[in-house]
């Protein structure tokens, strides 16, 4: 049936062209300027002309776009002897080439439909296939935290309500407020379980099941995915849309990605243009949780009418869990068209080339798959999986900090400046169990701490007992966090439990948190100092402490005046 | 604190010949500096001279290949104009929220060239959010009495036409912690500073 269906759409094709070439008959090479030559064809499918196709010669950075006939012209150097490989590549299609020769009268292109249906029943592949040829893609991908989150101890820990050792018992657990329910956690730790027909639908059984659905987020379920949308039944309240299917031709395999011309035996390649934007993330970089009573939360305490609207997230029973993706999109749509910024997408910082990857190179694959199907492209176009986050290389620079005093009589006055530089978001995003603190202290020119007369200090929960030890409680400082809180009005509480956010200090992205601070001199003869730290702590202290997770913390930056 | 810190890891003028005190037109020493791989990069400045300076009239070059800034630490005269060519394969953001200076031209592609003129004295930290592991520093000096050490630490600073009288030497380095010195120059030739410092947080240029 396959061949027939395949026979079909050919004869189809050739009508078609035969067709469009009575109309326009001028489907050929000719020199325009004396060193290129012009390429001229259409872009058909079996329905008819494809309009808005996107059609380029292999690896090259710039690509026409079809008209409403489905006709392209292409300039290019002048080529004598080589064939020359013209891809089209659209949304919905599957990517596909021709050969141009010189001399030849045209060079259409036909496009194929993607399959139209997803199938459920679907297994992924393992990324150590796609290893095999992706190598160097796949090895940093592999050191992201998403490519091992379905196996990540402290999810875990947290679903189940173990420590790190795997006792019971051990500080707040999904599984021990909720006995009955699943708690959903594998459609954005396991989502290839969560999708599969019959796949776990609870974290600890996703661990147990086969291979291929506890790869965290994998190269084939995140290349399974067409388009994001918004939907109301997510905890994201966005879904991507899968298409799996096993091609229909030879040993291929079925992905979506950003090239619309990838065109050989080994994958079936189709374009999507949702791999490039800001949105692709969204399904899981968003978390809400409807509130459970019937009270609104007031949460004009915490947001700004404009920030709740820019999150887009529903009334005020909703409480933001992770607000990642709106703090993106709302910093984004806020900006002037020829902001500077504008157009800064989640992939352009977590998916950059590093140091380490250095010599830049040309090509997505190695090995046997370079020689035999490999497009040379610009390094521009080609996007290393790190995706580094709350890591000491992407931290280091996410935030500046500058320090300022000035002694008026025996009054000394300190100002600090904290800036978002890097971050495409508030700061820290993400889990709202990351902290980042601010640790100031000034003394005299014998090292004794002055005393503080006005300005903030850092909240009990930051740690009682030796500095040492990273307890900073009551020491002048600010916290950067969000915290939420439960009923009986305890803080930083697990997602699950909380029926409001208390309070949202976090920094908003290019933007600048002056705090100032008063500390009394003794001698006024003295010259003091001051001396601010900046901290990225991932985790709240009693509740590293109880799961005993090690809990690094961060020195993002210090400053001295 | 910054005193007791002077007092252990300070500056130690060192009087190696006192016989024929020569004045010298440079103000030479050493820097070591405990925790860094190498002693190079440490700005070694004078302060309390008058706060005069012309700048050059070309401009200086912060280069963005191989996703790094070079150099890593550009020191310059307030006034002059620093050219950013992106000449690497990738596009890069180089930009400024300090408050010494705040700029920022989005991304650009290779080959593309921007300059910008530093009017401010301070420090400026430089940035390209696509790349995090870009960092580098201007710092922009008030008078022109001031020199980066060398990989071994040395540094000498010329003060010709200096006038006579007490001066501050002072470091910066942006993982260590800033020193200052008390001198009267000019200084015998024989004279060198050995200057001790430490990890620790870095200070302001000017207070
Ligand atoms: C979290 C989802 C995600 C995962 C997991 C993922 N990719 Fe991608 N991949 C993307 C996105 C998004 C892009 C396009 C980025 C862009 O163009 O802005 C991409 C692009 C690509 C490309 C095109 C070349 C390039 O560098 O842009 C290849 C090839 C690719 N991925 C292969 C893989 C392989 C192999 C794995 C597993 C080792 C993998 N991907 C895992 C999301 C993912
Ligand atoms: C036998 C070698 C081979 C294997 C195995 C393989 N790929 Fe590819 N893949 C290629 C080649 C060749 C290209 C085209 C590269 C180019 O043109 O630059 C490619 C391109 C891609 C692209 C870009 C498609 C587009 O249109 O944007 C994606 C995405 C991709 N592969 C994902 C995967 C995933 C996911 C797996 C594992 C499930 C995988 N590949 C396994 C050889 C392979
Ligand atoms: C299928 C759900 C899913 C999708 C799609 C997804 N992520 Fe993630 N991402 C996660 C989960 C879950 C984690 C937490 C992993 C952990 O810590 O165990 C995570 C973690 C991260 C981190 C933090 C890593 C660290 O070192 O702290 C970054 C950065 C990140 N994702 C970026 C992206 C970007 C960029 C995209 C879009 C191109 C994306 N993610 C798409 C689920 C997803
Ligand atoms: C302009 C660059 C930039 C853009 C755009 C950007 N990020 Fe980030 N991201 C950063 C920096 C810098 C950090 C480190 C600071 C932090 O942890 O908050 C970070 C951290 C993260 C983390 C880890 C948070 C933690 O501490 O565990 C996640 C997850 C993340 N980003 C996801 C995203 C997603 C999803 C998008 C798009 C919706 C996005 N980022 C857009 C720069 C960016
Ligand atoms: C809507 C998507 C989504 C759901 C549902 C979800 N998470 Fe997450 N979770 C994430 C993302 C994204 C991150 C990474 C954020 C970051 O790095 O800051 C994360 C991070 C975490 C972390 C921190 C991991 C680490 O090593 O830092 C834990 C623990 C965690 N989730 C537990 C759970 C549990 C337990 C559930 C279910 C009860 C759950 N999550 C449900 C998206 C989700």
């Amino acid at each position: 049936m396959r061949k027939t269906v395949f026979f079909a759409t050919f004869v189809n094709f050739i009508l078609i062209v035969a067709a469009f070439q009575l109309i326009m008959p001028i489907t050929s090479w000719s020199s325009q300027k004396k060193n290129t030559s012009v390429i001229r064809g259409v872009v058909a499918s079996q329905y008819g002309m494809v309009s808005d196709a996107r059609v380029r010669i292999a690896g090259s950075k710039d690509f026409t776009l079809t008209d409403i006939n489905g006709r392209y012209t292409l300039e290019t150097p002048l080529f004598s002897s080589r064939a020359i490989k013209i891809t089209a590549g659209k949304d919905g299609w599957f990517n596909n080439s021709v050969n141009a020769l010189p001399g030849n009268q045209n060079a259409n292109v036909m496009l194929f439909p993607i399959p139209e249906k997803d199938n459920p029943n679907y297994r992924f592949i393992s990324p150590a296939v796609c290893a095999r040829c992706h190598n160097t893609l796949a090895k940093y991908w592999d050191k992201s935290k998403m490519a091992h989150t379905t196996s990540n101890v402290k999810v875990i820990n947290m679903f189940n309500g173990t420590d790190a050792t795997g006792r019971e018992l051990s500080g707040p657990g999904y599984k021990i407020d909720n006995p009955d329910k699943d708690g959903n956690c594998v459609s954005c730790h396991a989502p290839s379980a969560a999708v599969t027909k019959g796949g776990a639908k609870d974290i600890e059984q996703a661990l147990w099941s086969p291979k291929t659905e506890w790869d965290g987020i994998s190269c084939d379920y995140c290349h399974k995915i067409r388009k994001v949308t918004k939907t109301s039944d997510t905890p994201s309240l966005f879904k991507s849309h899968l298409r799996r299917q096993t091609p229909l031709t030879g040993n291929s395999i079925l992905v979506f990605g950003p090239y619309d011309d990838v065109v050989n035996t080994v994958m079936s390649a189709s374009f999507s243009p949702a791999f490039d934007k800001g949105s692709y993330c969204a399904a899981c970089h968003s978390q809400i949780k409807k509130s459970d009573s019937k009270e609104p939360w007031n949460r004009k305490q915490v947001y700004t009418d404009e920030e709740w609207q820019g999150f887009d997230i529903g009334d005020d029973s909703v409480i933001p869990v992770q607000t990642t993706y709106q703090e993106w999109r709302s910093w984004q749509s806020n900006l002037p068209a020829d902001d500077s910024n504008k157009g800064k997408r989640c992939q352009d910082c977590h998916m950059s080339w590093r140091k380490e990857m250095l010599p830049y190179d040309n090509y997505v694959i190695e090995g046997h798959a370079r020689d035999m199907w490999g497009t040379k492209r610009d390094p521009q176009n080609i996007r290393p999986h790190h995706f580094d986050g709350g890591t000491e290389i992407q931290l280091k620079t996410a935030l500046s900090m500058e320090i300022e005093g000035q002694i008026n009589d025996n009054i000394l006055d300190v100002n600090v400046f904290i800036t978002n530089t890097n971050g495409g978001h508030w700061i820290p995003t993400g889990d709202p169990m990351r902290n980042v603190m601010l640790i100031l202290s000034a003394t005299d020119s014998h090292g004794k701490t002055l005393k503080k007369i006005k300005g903030e200090e850092l909240p009990t929960w930051t740690g009682v007992g030796k500095i040492e030890e990273g307890n900073y409680a009551g020491l002048p400082g600010k916290m950067f966090s969000k915290v939420l809180k439960d009923k009986k009005g305890n803080i930083n509480v697990p997602f699950w439990k909380a029926t409001e956010v208390a309070a949202d200090t976090r920094i908003r992205p290019k933007t600048t948190v002056k705090l100032k601070y008063q500390f009394k001199i003794e001698n006024p003869d003295d010259e003091p100092a001051a001396e601010a730290k900046l901290i990225y702590r991932p985790f709240m202290k009693s509740l590293a402490k109880v799961k005993k997770w090690e809990n690094n913390d961060i020195l993002i930056t210090q400053s001295a005046w | 604190m910054n005193s007791k810190r002077i007092l252990i890891f300070g500056l130690i003028f060192l009087m190696m010949t006192t016989t024929h005190v020569v004045a010298s037109d440079l103000l030479s020493g050493i820097v070591k500096a405990q925790g860094l791989r190498k002693p190079d990069n440490i700005l070694v400045y004078l302060t309390k001279t008058p706060d005069q300076i012309t700048p050059p009239q070309e401009a200086f070059v912060l280069d963005q290949n191989n996703l790094t800034f070079l150099p890593h630490t550009l020191v310059i005269p307030m006034g002059s104009t620093v050219a950013f060519p992106n000449n690497d394969k990738v596009d890069h953001n180089v930009f400024s929220l300090s408050r010494t200076k705040k700029f920022n031209f989005g991304s650009y592609k290779p080959g593309v060239s921007h300059n910008v003129i530093f009017d401010k004295p301070g420090i400026v930290e430089l940035r390209c959010d696509l790349h995090s592991e870009m960092i580098s520093y201007i710092l922009v000096m008030k008078n022109s009495y001031f020199a980066l050490t060398d990989k071994k630490g040395n540094f000498s600073i010329d003060v010709k036409g200096l006038a006579q009288g007490k001066y501050t030497l002072k470091t910066w380095h942006e993982k260590l912690t800033n020193s200052k010195l008390a001198l009267e120059l000019p200084a015998a030739v024989s004279q060198k500073a050995i200057i001790n410092l430490k990890r620790g947080a870095p200070g302001v240029l000017y207070k």
